[in-house]
């Protein structure tokens, strides 16, 4: 017994004289680590995770910007089901991401497809279909686009030669939310690039061998680009489906706080901002960004689980 | 090494620490006695900042105690930075107020009563009849109006003429208006539109509450009408915009922020005064203003609104200085020279007398000259949540002539709107 804790004395005190040193380095290195983390560290505590702890305080209160916040429990929270616009905001929402992510991922996957050919001023072609995503977010663009939409404008012309008179798309609520997905589709630039990387990888011996086989091109295309490249459509899928969760800017140019015409363009966020900047409930407009939160969350958990099905990861043994 | 190490460390701090203090020095705070600046700011594009700046710069020289620090945005805009500053406490020294905003920022105790300069830095008895006591609320005094404006009617009286209808006459009534509408879209063949979004105008329905005795908000802040006389309002709209005798809302929706009188695409439209001057400085056409249509001779309806105020922020150290500036925008005659009709036209008399006024701006003081005996008293400050109320009609009378809602489904929509704000 008595050896054993003396023992372990002189264990600790063998140690002990390396120990501060090594833990003073330690130490000063941490300090200049932080240090150099700092402008990073100050933002994230200042700038996002206060701002995220303050927001979901706000959530269970009622707050008008002006006084005090009043505790309200879970009310903001109950209130958004029996709120018609909410219900709104949502099924255009969805309605917007089911339609532009797998159109945009579509386009993309086509455009790098055959943009993975060599041929002569493919670089020129990349960044050509590149482009549009480089002025995304622009105010100028979304102006542009529904300039474009409008009564007599390109795009009803181009259809009028065709025979088809629908007028402008901008003032037409069954058309305006397919002009923010034809939008969202056209800047395809971010996927195209990722799915090019991953037609990169796949082994050409597998369409060597297809070839040999005599399967077609659709065939080898669906045999083994689509469950080769699987992992990165997922990928892009992801980030797709996240993003266009939160389209902003090119609605609300387009449709402006109302959602524009008939409210057929009320994005979630833009009935947020609304509810938050234009009529000052601060509480509800929190609570409802806890709620895209959660919703996003599920939607994405609910990817990861279907994917087990159907993404293919090479060394996987299924 | 390590003394490069340190060397880093301590200039990561002293850049910290500098940061800090340039972060900390906002708040100086100058005695009454040295030079005062004063933050202000309003709604407005860069036309109007021009002539700010002149203003401000007159006003500097004068007082060379007094800096004035301006900024400006886009009216929206405005609202959401105005929230947010007021929030954090840092709101404006002197701001531009809309009517509708008033008392949203008043009981909230946003404004500092003015009362307190009256008569002595801010000097008030020159304002227009109407215009007195425009900005009070219960008894504290929370803005003072800039400018001035009225519901009218303005109309291209050339469409008038090529689709053969005489021009409104005083006396024409609702039902007048409606024919009128539909008989020129028929005349013209719908080239022109005999009027555009009428039910869409929130001020449409309080103009007709006021011609039969009411209002659109009572004194104590209640929705002034019930669901019957909305519904009333809203089936005619509809009828209209069904028989396609307006322009059509698809068409209005889509040439916004022009409006269809630029455009020369109707024959006249029920606003705002103030705005002839903005329409008419697109289009060739000579515009002219007329009388509102009445159902009840006798009673226009119309009243003196007040365009903008200007008010000041209940954190201010320097109301003093706030109230004279305020003092020196309403009432110096250079000013009014300088701003013309932008502001709104003028809210005292020396400051119209002042203005040279010429084209639409002198057929818009006419026009106002010529009903000071009918204009009415200017309504009570709407109640807070008015805003939110005004959006919500504009929206719903949208969705209304798409044919999304029918009128019992928007009226009810509009009252639950209406509990919801005005009980909050």
């Amino acid at each position: 017994m008595t050896t054993i804790t003396s023992n372990r004395r002189t264990d600790a005190g063998s140690v002990r004289p390396a120990g501060p040193r090594k833990q003073a380095r330690r130490s000063g290195d941490g300090l200049a680590g932080y240090l150099f983390l700092s402008p990073w560290l100050i933002g994230i505590l200042l700038l996002t995770l206060g701002p995220m702890v303050t927001s979901l305080y706000l959530s269970f209160t009622d707050y008008d910007l002006f006084n005090s916040p009043q505790w309200v429990g879970l009310d903001n929270y109950q209130r958004m089901f029996d709120d018609a616009r909410w219900l709104k905001s949502v099924r255009v929402t969805a309605l917007y991401v089911a339609l532009a992510v797998p159109i945009k991922l579509a386009c993309a996957l086509a455009v790098a497809v055959l943009l993975n050919n060599e041929r002569r001023g493919r670089a020129f072609y990349r960044a050509a279909f590149y482009g549009p995503s480089l002025i995304g977010a622009s105010v100028s663009l979304a102006i542009v686009w529904k300039a474009m939409f409008s009564d007599d404008a390109v795009v009803d012309r181009l259809l009028r030669t065709v025979g088809i008179h629908t007028g402008g798309w901008a003032g037409n609520p069954d058309f305006s939310l397919l002009m923010l997905v034809l939008l969202a589709a056209w800047q395809l630039g971010a996927p195209m690039v990722i799915f090019l990387a991953g037609l990169k990888q796949v082994p050409k011996e597998l369409y060597e061998a297809a070839e040999v086989d005599g399967a077609g091109r659709w065939r080898r295309f669906r045999s083994i680009t689509l469950p080769m490249i699987s992992p990165v459509i997922f990928f892009n899928l992801l980030l797709e489906t996240i993003n266009s969760f939160q389209v902003f800017t090119s609605a609300y140019i387009v449709g402006g706080p109302n959602g524009q015409p008939a409210g057929t363009t009320l994005f979630y966020t833009i009935y947020l901002f609304d509810r938050g900047f234009g009529d000052y409930r601060m509480g509800y407009a929190s609570a409802m960004a806890w709620m895209l939160l959660a919703g996003v969350g599920l939607v994405t958990l609910f990817l990861f689980r279907t994917a087990r099905g159907w993404v293919y990861y090479s060394g996987d043994k299924r | 090494m390590r003394l490069l190490k340190r060397f880093i460390a301590v200039t990561a701090i002293a850049s910290l620490a500098l940061t800090g203090a340039a972060c900390g020095d906002d708040g100086g705070d100058a005695a009454e006695s040295g030079p005062v600046t004063l933050r202000y700011s309003w709604w407005g594009n860069a036309d109007r900042a021009a002539l700010m700046q002149k203003a401000i710069d007159l006003f500097q020289t004068q007082n060379p105690n007094i800096k004035i620090t301006p900024s400006f945005q886009e009216y929206e805009a405005y609202w959401q930075k105005m929230a947010t500053e007021t929030a954090g406490n840092n709101a404006p020294d002197v701001f531009q107020m809309d009517f509708s905003y008033l008392r949203e920022y008043s009981d909230r105790n946003a404004l500092y009563d003015l009362k307190q300069q009256e008569g002595k830095a801010l000097k008030l008895d020159d304002l227009l009849d109407g215009l007195k006591g425009a900005g009070q609320v219960k008894d504290g005094l929370y803005g003072v109006p800039v400018g001035a404006n009225t519901w009218g009617y303005m109309y291209n009286p050339a469409v008038y003429a090529q689709a053969g209808i005489p021009e409104p006459k005083p006396g024409w009534t609702w039902n007048d208006y409606r024919a009128t509408v539909a008989k020129i879209t028929q005349a013209t063949k719908g080239k022109v539109y005999g009027g555009g979004n009428y039910v869409g105008s929130y001020y449409n329905l309080e103009l007709q509450l006021r011609q039969e005795g009411g209002l659109l908000y009572t004194e104590d802040g209640k929705i002034g009408f019930d669901k019957a006389r909305l519904a009333r309002f809203f089936n005619e709209g509809k009828a209209l915009a069904d028989a396609k005798a307006t322009l059509p809302i698809e068409k209005g929706v889509q040439i916004k922020p022009q409006h269809a009188l630029e455009l020369d695409l109707i024959a006249g439209e029920l606003g705002w005064d103030n705005f002839m001057a903005r329409y008419a400085a697109s289009t060739k056409a000579q515009l002219k203003l007329g009388p509102v249509p009445s159902d009840n001779p006798g009673a226009q309806g119309q009243y003196l609104k007040p365009a903008m105020l200007l008010s000041v922020s209940k954190k201010t150290k320097h109301a003093e200085a706030a109230a004279k500036l305020i003092s020196f925008m309403i009432n110096d005659p250079e000013v009014g020279k300088i701003f013309g009709a932008n502001r709104g036209l003028p809210a005292t008399n020396a400051q119209r007398a002042a203005v040279q006024l010429e084209g639409p701006l002198a057929t818009v003081a006419a026009y106002e000259e010529g009903l000071k005996e009918q204009l009415t008293k200017a309504p009570p400050a709407p109640p807070k949540g008015a805003g939110t109320l005004e959006q919500t009609f504009i929206r719903i009378a949208e969705e209304l002539q798409y044919g999304r809602i029918s009128v019992d489904e928007a009226v009810n929509q509009f009252f639950t709107e209406v509990e919801d704000t005005l009980e909050s």
